[in-house]
């Protein structure tokens, strides 16, 4: 098996914030970390491994900064990484960036065929989701979005069968390798990499690829490539706290006062309906 | 405005003003701005040339720069072929069939689409796919749909992002609409790469607002991004068509006029000749737990780790059932294995916008709040009057939650 899985840097979304007196954005002090679903990503490819036998080969777009999360992913035991680094990529959006991945992937199953492809679902710092299926379409990959369990791989005869969620419940498909997964949180919990394989990662080099490494057209990576444009940002309008009253011995008194300023309201709850406690849909715990 | 050692006027950055988006990166043309540790944007003073590329590119003015009169040249450029004289009009929206009946999310966007087709003074098209879809196609006209294309075929009856892709991408090349619309579940998501790669378009996810700019008619498309912290505004100049995925919920349900006309255009069904996936098993979220997606319920009771005790849980849902709403938790509740994670709010979880949401025990977190944060009212109980929600919540009880929902269910009934 060649598993390929596909990388990204993000900044820890939770952190960044607009300053309000300023209307600008707070940086200083922001981590960069792994996409936690591509982690799910490398755990699954890892352990895909550990079943079936092959290669891990893990790839990231991104500044030359971006290879301390190649690290991160040797360090938990995949085989080789290549950071996609060059001027020309800066400023991608997801069509362009499922196109500089695709050709990185081409260029990779050239010395070893690839049977499988593993993304994270998203990204959190944009949320997109749509790089995954970007990069299946382009490489004619049966596409698997949203995947919560890989029920069983067969690698001689060519097929996969995963369970994603879909609206309402969770489908069972059965398909043909190659496959692009896009993975869901549960698919698998991570492990953490023991201290000989962290410091090993460490001295393990982080070969560069790009555009010309990947024979990408100039014209379709990078900003060139990217239909879309960020017209301006704003920060979103700010919830204003209200007031909060101390239960302290009266629970009572605290609870009329909440209920007090929630009723005064009376565009609100003349739409919003008390119902009594029938509500059959309600699971019981 | 700074000199570098060769007297020339360079270009500096604002890092706070910065977003990271690297498009000066690229955009200059001898290499001196590179991202920094910090992950801003940095423009090295010894390499600039003081051309001024950076200063034009950049979306968010964080470059200083003195030449202000140039001409932006690349915009032009951006998004490489542009649109080649084919004429693109009209505002489309894909109608989504799950389970034989149309995703609401589907008509929500036909009421958005009339209002940008108003705009535009062009017409609304609706594309449907799938098998036996003839009613729902009405359904669509009776929304707001000036013209619907429909393949239906017992071939599209289970959806599956090839041929879906492939055939809508088709009906996008003949049709030609200037906006496509498509509903951010998880079908629509799974799709809407599909075609926006097929067609070489501009695709922008998880829209909360959509509009169209006076000057340009170019579609701006609002969405949240770092998590919901910030909100960007993106515009698509040379691809089409414009394309957006929009959440449920966000947008609002037009009213349904039976006595609405409109035209409805079969089209054949080409099969795919390359091998495809099966589906070969379903289990719906109803059979196995008798539930409804938490993001459907008007109310939330939400318990955190402050109230991750499963003593306390029949009372929570007491209150859940007499708002109308259901059980949710955060991640630690789901780490400790009470809840599944299908009921989880958060960014790792699901993103929720209930009109009463109750915070028991919840410290309010950023990643959750980015999920709440649509929520009409908020309300919070917990012991540390310090916890973040206060500053969130509508209105607040600090104190043992233990003490005060039994006294919150006891007046709410006294209430109806």
């Amino acid at each position: 098996m060649h598993i390929i899985c596909c990388l990204k840097q993000v900044p820890d979304t939770a952190q960044v914030k607009i300053d309000p007196e300023t209307n600008t954005l707070v940086r200083a002090g922001i981590e960069s970390i792994l996409n936690p679903f591509d982690l799910v990503a490398i755990e699954q490819a890892v352990r895909i491994k550990e079943n079936h036998g092959g290669t891990i080969t893990v790839i990231t777009m991104g500044p030359p900064q971006a290879s301390s999360i190649l690290r991160q992913a040797i360090s938990l035991g995949v085989d080789d990484v290549v950071l996609l680094s060059d001027r020309a990529f800066a400023g991608a959006d997801t069509l362009a960036t499922s196109y500089t991945l695709a050709m990185a992937i081409i260029k990779l199953g050239n010395n070893i065929p690839v049977d499988l492809v593993l993304c994270g679902k998203q990204a959190i710092d944009g949320d997109t989701a749509q790089t995954g299926p970007g990069i299946a379409t382009r490489l004619k990959y049966t596409q698997l979005t949203y995947v919560s369990s890989i029920q069983w791989i067969d690698p001689e005869n060519r097929k996969i069968q995963v369970e994603r969620k879909v609206d309402g419940g969770v489908e069972t498909v059965l398909g043909d390798l190659p496959a692009l997964l896009t993975v869901e949180l549960e698919l698998a919990k991570p492990r953490r990499a023991s201290l000989p394989s962290l410091i090993a990662s460490l001295k393990a080099p982080v070969p560069i690829w790009d555009a010309k490494a990947i024979e990408a057209v100039e014209t379709l990576v990078g900003i060139k490539g990217s239909p879309t444009w960020v017209r301006k940002i704003s920060s979103p309008a700010p919830r204003q706290g209200g007031p909060k009253f101390r239960a302290g011995t009266d629970p009572d008194k605290a609870v009329a006062q909440c209920l007090e300023v929630l009723f005064s309201d009376s565009t609100f709850f003349s739409n919003f309906k008390l119902t009594g406690g029938r509500n059959s849909d309600v699971e019981k715990f | 405005m700074s000199k570098n050692s060769k007297g020339i006027e360079v270009a500096e950055i604002i890092s706070d003003k910065c977003i990271a988006c690297q498009i000066c990166i690229g955009e200059c043309p001898v290499g001196a701005i590179e991202l920094s540790d910090e992950g801003v944007a940095h423009v090295d003073p010894e390499v600039c040339v003081g051309c001024g590329k950076c200063f034009e590119v950049c979306p968010v003015e964080a470059v200083l720069f003195e030449k202000k009169k140039r001409k932006k040249i690349s915009k032009s450029q951006r998004g490489a072929h542009a649109l080649k004289g084919v004429s693109y009009e009209g505002v489309a929206v894909f109608i989504e069939v799950a389970n034989g009946s149309a995703a609401p999310v589907s008509f929500e966007l036909i009421g958005k689409a009339k209002e940008l087709a108003l705009k535009r003074k062009c017409r609304v098209i609706g594309f449907v796919l799938g098998n036996n879809v003839e009613k729902i196609a009405d359904d669509a006209v009776f929304y707001g749909c000036d013209d619907v294309h429909m393949v239906s075929h017992p071939e599209m009856g289970t959806y599956l992002s090839r041929p879906y892709g492939k055939i809508l991408a088709n009906l996008c090349k003949e049709v030609c609409p200037e906006i496509f619309l498509i509903g951010a579940t998880h079908l629509g998501r799974d799709l809407a790469g599909v075609v926006a790669t097929r067609l070489g378009a501009g695709l922008t996810a998880d829209c909360t607002g959509l509009d169209i700019e006076e000057e340009t008619g170019l579609l701006l498309m609002t969405r949240p991004t770092f998590g919901g912290n910030i909100m960007a505004t993106i515009f698509c100049e040379h691809r089409r068509p414009q394309m957006s995925t929009v959440r449920p919920r966000v947008m609002k349900l037009p009213a349904k006029d039976l006595f609405r006309k409109g035209n409805i255009f079969r089209h054949e069904f080409t099969p795919i000749e390359d091998p495809l996936a099966q589906v070969v098993g379903f289990i719906s979220d109803v059979k196995t737990s008798g539930e409804k997606d938490i993001t459907e319920y008007p109310a939330l009771v939400t318990a955190g780790k402050g109230a991750c005790d499963i003593s306390a849980f029949p009372m929570l849902q007491e209150l859940a059932e007499l708002l109308g709403g259901t059980l949710a938790c955060t991640r630690p509740v789901v780490e400790s294995g009470l809840m599944p994670y299908e009921r989880q709010v958060g960014q790792t979880g699901k993103t929720v916008a209930p009109k009463l949401y109750v915070a028991v025990g919840v410290s309010g977190a950023i990643q959750h709040f980015v999920a709440i944060q649509g929520a009409e009212k908020i309300v919070a109980i917990n012991s540390d009057e310090n916890a973040p929600i206060f500053q969130v919540a509508d209105v607040g009880i600090v104190g043992d939650y233990q003490k005060i929902i039994p006294a919150l269910i006891k007046q709410l009934k006294e209430k109806m």
